[in-house]
Parts: structure tokens; sequence; C-alpha cells
């Protein structure tokens, strides 16, 4: 493709915008070369950050610069449109389009911008065969498999040469098997591409097989950002907590006894002030009768919420003080007879809680 | 097999009623049909007065047409996709004439755009262009009349399509202009061809609006519809004959919509 060697800097944006009753207000640099992973639940502001990247959406408030451009900064009056954007998209359902074959649909971008159809199909053919879809360049979208649909959307928008590209959940419609060659085929393709690019997901596995850095947006906002690795060992809320499947309690250290915001009390081995800390689901022991005797600090008397088999183990929700999940074979589940609503002891030792400073 | 089944389910006296009603609509033409001079028919259809009316006819309804999609697809798309106040009483306004008997629609052209009408009056001393009792009264009554199929065929596929088709197309670097042309249009295309058939039968078909504002002048304003009627009382065989072609032309419509546009749409639209 173009041999011009542009500035690559990278995302510089701080995004404010508006919808009704949902406020999203995230800052976030990304630098050229760099795959940064959007965690978050539904309705977290994910999709709407793409949106105002991709210029869908004009921010209310805040400013986005690309490789030293200003895309969108309303207090100067500066919005650089959609289609004047160096930035392809791909959506999580390929929104190919059903009237133009695969090979017009990756000439299409390069058509709009006033490419000659010649030159655009032949670029759009290398474009196909590198996603190893050079054989389908006439076939219909509606004639491929999702699998397929998807990896020409990928060609569609990289086929433009964008600066930036924004992936929205692109392996979220697909079945299990086709998203792990999607998800190959992406990780080839994101590897060699140059800018910046981002991967809205909800599926931290993808956010383990293709990311450098994640995000985490919680309710409009970056609950936390970092390596994957520092993300996953130290969430900072449930969400990610839940994500990586360990309970996340948050409080207060004094004299060696964290105090939850709910006022429960855990004896850990802390330095006192305000802490998270993990515990790891295996690390917590279930246990019945009156009052168990036992070395570990911790006895949480709580009633059992619900109870997920999973293989040989299962995974056991304990309503209490503090809200626990513990994890235990199933031979102990069996041996034990537990079931929902049955009162239940959660006994954990000090020395297994991790604790770091909020 | 399950077709008996279903009949027999069927409450008798829902199975007559309808019975009835499709006798109702069948025994015209089969009271047409039976009266129809199959033997003269070509010799008919080759006299002058038949023949200008059915080129008339043509080229008024075409035209008729294309102004429906000019104005129409545009009309549908403001009313599909601009929330401005009173956007529902507009389109009240656009798709009234569907419901209003055509000779009142008649009516409100000529004291509007007849020579002394609020309009016409200037459209005549500003422009010398006079509308009633001339062939572009036939296409602006037709207009008038089949325009809102368009609209409201066009209209509901606009609200209905995907809209994050058009954001992807952007997001390629198509200007809003280029999109509507390669991405909007294309997807509605089931739409556009339904509503402009549609629009062109009842062009086609129009008679009220058409004797009422541009009147009955052989070759200039005397369409199918209105050359049939007056037939009847000349000539009726002349009448059995027109009929029966303007039959054949609606059924061709409606068969043709059925099979292809009417299940394309809805695929589309699904």
């Amino acid at each position: 493709m173009s041999a011009t060697v542009a500035p690559h800097t990278g995302l510089s944006a701080h995004v404010g915008v508006d919808l009704g009753d949902f406020t999203l207000d995230v800052e976030l640099d990304v630098a050229a070369g760099e795959i940064l992973a959007v965690l978050g639940p539904n309705g977290s502001g994910k999709s709407t950050l793409l949106r105002a990247l991709s210029g869908l959406r004009a921010i209310d408030r805040g400013r986005i610069t690309l490789d030293g451009t200003v895309l969108d900064d309303p207090a100067a009056g500066t919005l650089v449109t959609p289609e004047a954007r160096p930035v392809g998209f791909v959506f999580q359902e390929h929104l190919l389009f059903d009237h133009l074959s695969a090979l017009e649909n990756v000439a299409f971008g390069l058509r709009a911008r006033g490419v000659r159809a010649n030159d655009a199909r032949s670029s759009a053919r290398r474009w196909l065969d590198r996603v190893g879809l050079g054989e389908f360049a006439d076939a219909r979208p509606s004639r491929l498999s999702g699998g397929q649909a998807q990896r020409v959307a990928l060609a569609r928008a990289l086929a433009i040469d964008p600066a930036m590209l924004l992936l929205d959940e692109p392996l979220a419609a697909l079945d299990v098997r086709t998203r792990q060659d999607v998800r190959r085929s992406l990780r080839e393709h994101l590897a060699t591409f140059p800018g910046v690019r981002i991967l809205v997901t909800h599926d931290p596995v993808d956010a383990y097989a293709l990311a450098d850095r994640v995000a985490v947006f919680e309710g409009g906002r970056v609950a936390q950002v970092g390596t994957i690795s520092d993300v996953t060992a130290h969430p900072r809320s449930r969400y990610v907590a839940e994500l990586v499947g360990t309970n996340l309690v948050r409080g207060v250290v004094a004299d060696g006894v964290l105090t939850t915001d709910h006022g429960a009390h855990l004896v850990v081995a802390a330095d006192p002030g305000p802490v998270f800390a993990v515990i790891r689901p295996q690390a917590i022991t279930l246990s019945l009768g009156t009052d168990p005797t036992s070395s570990a600090r911790n006895v949480l008397t709580g009633t059992i919420a619900d109870i997920d088999r999973l293989g040989d183990r299962a995974r056991v929700g304990v309503d209490g003080p503090i809200p626990l999940v513990a994890e235990i074979t199933i031979g102990a589940l069996e041996a034990l007879d537990l079931r929902p609503g049955d009162p239940v002891h959660a006994v954990l030792k000090a020395t297994d809680i991790t604790t770091y400073p909020v | 097999m399950t077709r008996r089944d279903d009949r027999a389910q069927l409450p008798a006296p829902v199975f007559v009623l309808a019975m009835v009603a499709i006798a109702f609509f069948a025994l015209p033409f089969v009271g047409l049909l039976w009266r129809a001079p199959w033997g003269s028919m070509l010799g008919v259809l080759g006299q002058e007065s038949v023949r200008t009316a059915l080129w008339l006819s043509l080229r008024t309804s075409l035209v008729a047409t294309a102004l429906a999609f000019l104005f129409g697809v545009p009309l549908a798309w403001l009313l599909a996709r601009v929330p401005f106040p009173g956007n529902s009483a507009v389109r009240a306004l656009c798709t009234l004439s569907m419901v209003l008997p055509p000779v009142v629609g008649g009516v409100a052209l000529f004291f509007s755009f007849g020579r002394r009408g609020l309009f016409g009056q200037y459209l005549d001393q500003w422009f010398d262009v006079r509308l009633p009792f001339t062939t572009w009264g036939v296409v602006v009554a037709q207009t008038f009349v089949s325009m809102p199929f368009l609209v409201i065929t066009v209209e509901s596929a606009l609200r209905q399509m995907d809209r994050r088709h058009e954001d992807a197309a952007r997001t390629l670097g198509g200007s809003r202009w280029y999109v509507f042309r390669r991405v909007t249009l294309p997807t509605i295309r089931p739409a556009l061809i339904a509503g402009g058939v549609l629009a062109w039968a009842r062009a086609l078909g129009e008679f009220g609006a058409t004797i009422t504002f541009a009147g009955n002048f052989p070759g200039t304003t005397r369409t199918l519809p209105l050359a049939t009627y007056l037939a009847l009382e000349t000539d009726p065989q002349e009448a059995l004959v027109i009929s029966l072609v303007l039959i054949a032309v609606s059924f061709a419509v409606l068969i043709g919509l059925r099979e292809r546009w009417l299940s394309g749409a809805r695929a589309a639209l699904t």
C-alpha cells in the first residue's frame, strides 16, 4: 500500500458524552502500535466511546487527538466528520452491505474516498487474499459464514489504511469454534497494524489473547487501567473480580482487622488504611455445625445462595455479612449435602487474604 | 390431509361467509369475461380512440410515477428520519389523498391550481402555465393520488432498516450523500420497487381527480379509465375490452408484487 510514513504518535482522548441520564467521562492515551482492550459490563459506555472516537457521535466535553490532529474539540468548535477521520471500525455484527459482493464491500471505503474502481478492486482483492478469503470475492455476504463475514469486515476496515482501528466486540456474535478462528485471524492482522488499536470486549479471554493493556469501564468511567496481569492480580472493582473469578472486599484496616463498608469484620495481615482485599475462592473452606473450631482466624456465618457445578468442582455462593464465593470439590459438596438456603460457615485464614491499598 | 383437517376445524358460518366474499370478488370478473368479445378483441384495441387513450395513460402514469419518486423518496426520508414537531400531522396531510374521494381531490386541485385558483392564477400570469384541462393536469392529478403509496412504503422501509449499515459506510469514508445513494437506497430497493409499482398502478387507474381537474378531452386528458366510462354509453364492447386490459395489468402487478417484491421487502426488513 502507500509508502508514506505518518508520524504515529497515537491517540489522546478525553471523551465526555451525555446520553440522557447516562454520562460517559473517560480519559485514555493509547500509543501507536499499542492494543488497548476496553472491558466492562453492558451499558458501561464502551460502545459510546467507539462511536465518539469514530465521529458517529460528537462529544459534549473533552478533546480527541489522533497522531497530532484534533478530531473533536467542542470548546474550540472543531469536529471532523466520520468520513474524514482515518479510522477503521469493525462492528459486532459485521454489518457488511448485503447488496454488494465481498470484494465490493472491501472496495467500498476506497471508492468512497474517490479511488478509481479498478484500483479499488485490485486493492480490495489483495486484502481479501490477506484474510484468506480471495476465493469468496464474488460471494454475497449472506453466503458467507459468520466467521468469514467478520474477516471480510476486518479487511474492509483495514483497506482504507486507517491510523486507528476500532473493534466493537468483533467476536461476540460468533459461535465458540468460529470465535477461535477469527481470534487467530485478528491477532495476526492486529500484530502487523502499525496504528492505534482499541478492542472493546466483555470477554477477558479476548483481552488476554489480543491486548497489551486493559481499561475497565464501569458506569461511564474508567474503573481501572493497566497491564492485564496487573488488573487481574489486583482488581479494583467487583466487575473485574467477578471476571477473573475471585472475591473482592473493600474496607479499612485498623489493628489487623478490616472493616468493610457494610460494617463486617475480617482478620487480615495488613498495614492500616483503606484497602482492597482479594480472597481466592479456593482458599475458603465451608463447614456446618454450630461453632467450628479451627486455626483459621475468620469464620463468617451465612446461608448458601447458589451452587454452580463446574466439572469436578463447585462454586458455592454464600450470603452473609460479606458475600463470598467458595470453590470446593464435588466430593465435599456431596459429603456436606449442601443445598441453597442451608446455613453454613465460611472459614478462611488471615494469611490467605491478599490486600493492597485503595 | 392437513388441508382437510384445517377446513374441518373452521366454524361453518365463518366458512360460508368467506365463500360469499370470494364469490363477491370473483363474479364481476366472470361476468366481464363472459361478455368479452374475444373475436373482435384485436380490432377494438386497434381503434384510434383506444390506442390514443392507452398511449396517453402510459405516458402520464409513468411521468406521475417518476414525479412520485423524485419528491416522494425525499419526503419519506424526512418523515422517517427527522423528528420535527408536527411530523405525524405532516404525514397525515401527505397521505390524505389515499383515503380522500378522488373527486374531492380533483375539486381541491381545481380551486388551487385552476386558472382562477389561489395559486393557479399566478402560474398563469407569471409563468404562462395552465394545468387544468391539459395533459400536465392529468399528471398532477395522478401524482396527487399515487405518491402517498410510494411514500408510506418507502417510509416504513427506512424506519425499519438497520441504520448501523449507514454508520459503517460513514466510517469507511462515505459522505452523507454517498451513503444515501450507495447504501440507503440499495438497502430499501424492494420497498422502492413495491412502492413505485403500487403508485404506478394507482396512477394508471386514476379517474375521479383526473376528470374533475383535467376534464375529458380525447388525446390530451382522456385516459383509459375515462375512455372506459365513456365507451360504456356509446360502445359497450370497447368498454369491455379496455376493462380487460386494465384488469390484466392490475393482475400482473399484484402477482408480480406478491411473488417477488413484497416477499423481498419482507425479507429485507426482517
